[in-house]
């Protein structure tokens, strides 16, 4: 559904010279400087996948989505959109695709969040049983009948964000591209759009391509993740092998009897090289071992030889953990044998 | 274009066009103030040239004449005040063209269908009504019927052709950020090379010259000349119109071509 063959941004920025003298120099003589935001970057979306696309700032997301949605004309290589080439034909991918880019409003600063839905359906030639079933889901789930016809620029940003999912979501599209959409969403919010794009997901096989900085959101919403990093595509797969190249796994145990949490702590260092042991504030030992050294059945055999465990769980790695190992540049494979 | 041919996909912009302006009615009245201030300041000047009111004076004007070429031009420019350039300019600046860019419609057509309704609120609010009010204040010249009539075809072109030269001039925020002063400067050029302060005809020979093959005559001294009956026959009012199509035609072409050219290096930065 969505396909990138070494799609490439290089954006030309004029160069600025600080200060005074530096900015009547500017006057004279401009350099530019060639930046390049995507760097021959290839990916393949299916159909009906639920895709993050991560990556820290300035990573060059929003610049990918802006190709993917027609607006802006990529420096080399192409990309496709349900076989359109979206900036070759803007139009016609229009269309298709639905778009929230978090930080700017594509509804009618002054006019009512109904009246923007009627200009809508024009414009998009939206079928009468298409729109009514829509917005009978919106009064369901966002409640957009409490933002009444109060003008769009009078809205709180979660009013407004809540008005701009729904709308991107009106005329039924095939792809979804949503840019930081749950920015300014309360908790309940969020649930509520998460159940609306899976639902959209489940109905009508919708692809949906997000970004997003809030990692609960990306948990909920998607299944697989589009990692890019330097301009690049570092991991493309499902979020489950993501979390899976952690480099480090982690047990937490309670015991019974023997020795007392301090004395475990000093056991595992001594007999688990590698390994880190810690009190939690619960009283619960946590070891944090790396992967690549031990196996679980190594750490977990050793506990359950010496220790009378009365409750044991290893927790998932951590989205952010993985990330952060992803960004400092430490890029490992996914391994097998996991701490689950 | 296939999808531009649908004029019912560009209605709602129109009529959307039409809520927003009715929700700052303050503007009608900024606007009637400010034209009506300028139309004194010109009428009342000229009409001081043009004391003696015994036969023509320059150019061939009487003072009903020149009074009522300065009043319908300053109409005029009420009517061509669609705030094209003012919208397009701040969707470039702000970043928002890149919203409007991700809607299956042609953005130069619904800036045209979104400024029509400003063109008619104004005509009917600021313009008519400060005819009215000149009339009641000084002479002015009543037109032959015909002459009325090939005004008001050349009046709907100046329409279209004012706002050519408002995209275009919106479409400057692509190229650099300070879109106020091209804005300005445009207002300035187009007010005089329209003849809105000086009629053409009074103008010097190579300025005359000048004027009389850039676009913006056709903006007011096109359809004043029509109105006022100052040609010769029909080949003379043919002249005047075939100036004021071909530059219509001309600027449609231009903005078509501009606008695909900036759209394919568009570059929205940040968010």
């Amino acid at each position: 559904m969505i396909v990138a063959e070494g799609l490439t941004k290089d954006f030309r920025i004029a160069e600025r010279r600080p200060g005074l003298v530096g900015s009547l120099a500017t006057l004279l003589s401009r350099e530019h400087r060639t930046v390049r935001a995507v760097d021959g970057i290839s990916f393949a979306l299916p159909a009906g996948s639920k895709t993050a696309y991560i990556g820290a700032n300035g990573a060059g997301k929003s610049t990918t989505i802006k190709m993917l949605t027609g607006i802006m004309t990529p420096t080399a290589g192409r990309c496709l959109v349900d076989g359109i080439e979206p900036y070759r034909d803007r139009r016609r991918n229009a269309r298709a695709i639905g778009v929230v880019f978090g930080q700017r409003s594509q509804l009618w600063w002054d006019l009512s969040v109904p009246d923007s839905f009627q200009i809508l359906r024009r414009v998009y030639d939206i079928p009468d049983t298409v729109y009514a079933r829509n917005l009978a889901l919106y009064r369901e789930l966002l409640d957009i009948d409490a933002l009444g016809t109060t003008p769009v620029r009078q809205l709180s940003l979660g009013q407004r964000m809540r008005a701009e999912i729904a709308a991107s979501l009106l005329h039924d599209p095939k792809v979804v591209f949503w840019d930081e959409p749950t920015i300014g969403l309360d908790m309940v919010l969020k649930e509520a759009v998460r159940t609306l794009v899976n639902r959209a997901h489940a109905e009508l096989g919708t692809t949906v391509l997000l970004t997003s900085h809030d990692l609960s959101d990306i948990a909920a919403i998607c299944d697989d993740a589009l990692v890019v990093d330097g301009g690049r595509v570092v991991h493309q797969g499902t979020l489950h092998d993501l979390l899976r190249r952690a480099d480090r796994r982690s047990v937490v145990f309670e015991h019974r009897g023997g020795p007392g949490p301090d004395a475990v702590v000093r056991a595992i260092g001594a007999g688990l090289p590698g390994a880190t042991a810690s009190v939690t504030p619960e009283g619960r030992v946590r070891v944090d071992y790396p992967a690549d050294a031990l196996t679980s059945r190594q750490v977990l055999g050793f506990l359950l030889d010496r220790f009378e465990l009365a409750d044991c769980y290893a927790p998932e790695p951590d989205l952010e953990t993985v990330l952060r190992q992803i960004y400092r540049g430490g890029v490992p494979a996914a391994r097998d044998g996991g701490a689950a | 274009m296939r999808t531009a041919l649908r004029p019912g996909r560009y209605l709602p912009f129109a009529t959307s066009g039409l809520q927003t302006l009715l929700q700052y009615r303050s503007t009608f009245l900024v606007t009637g103030v400010t034209a009506a201030a300028g139309a004194a300041v010109t009428v009342f000047l000229w009409r001081a040239v043009y004391a003696d009111p015994t036969g023509p004076g320059p150019g061939g004007f009487t003072r009903e004449s020149i009074t009522t070429y300065l009043v319908v031009a300053q109409v005029l420019a009420v009517a061509h005040a669609n705030r094209v350039d003012d919208e397009v300019a701040a969707e470039v600046y702000r970043g928002d063209i890149a919203v409007a860019l991700t809607r299956p419609v042609s953005y130069p057509l619904v800036r045209l269908a979104a400024g029509l309704p400003v063109v008619a609120a104004n005509t009917a609010l600021v313009g008519v009504p400060l005819l009215v009010l000149f009339a009641a204040l000084v002479p002015l010249t009543v037109p032959a019927p015909a002459d009325a009539a090939l005004f008001l075809l050349s009046a709907v072109l100046s329409v279209l052709l004012a706002f050519c030269v408002n995209l275009l001039t919106g479409m400057a925020g692509f190229v650099t950020t300070n879109t106020w002063g091209v804005r300005m400067a445009k207002q300035g050029v187009v007010a005089f090379f329209a003849g809105q302060t000086v009629p053409l005809d009074l103008l010097p020979g190579p300025l005359r010259a000048l004027a009389s093959v850039l676009p913006f005559r056709a903006m007011a001294d096109g359809p004043l000349t029509l109105l006022l009956g100052r040609y010769e026959g029909a080949a003379g009012a043919a002249a005047v119109l075939g100036h004021q199509l071909a530059w219509t035609a001309g600027l449609v072409l231009l903005c078509a071509v501009l606008w695909r050219a900036a759209v394919a290096r568009l570059e929205v930065l940040g968010g």
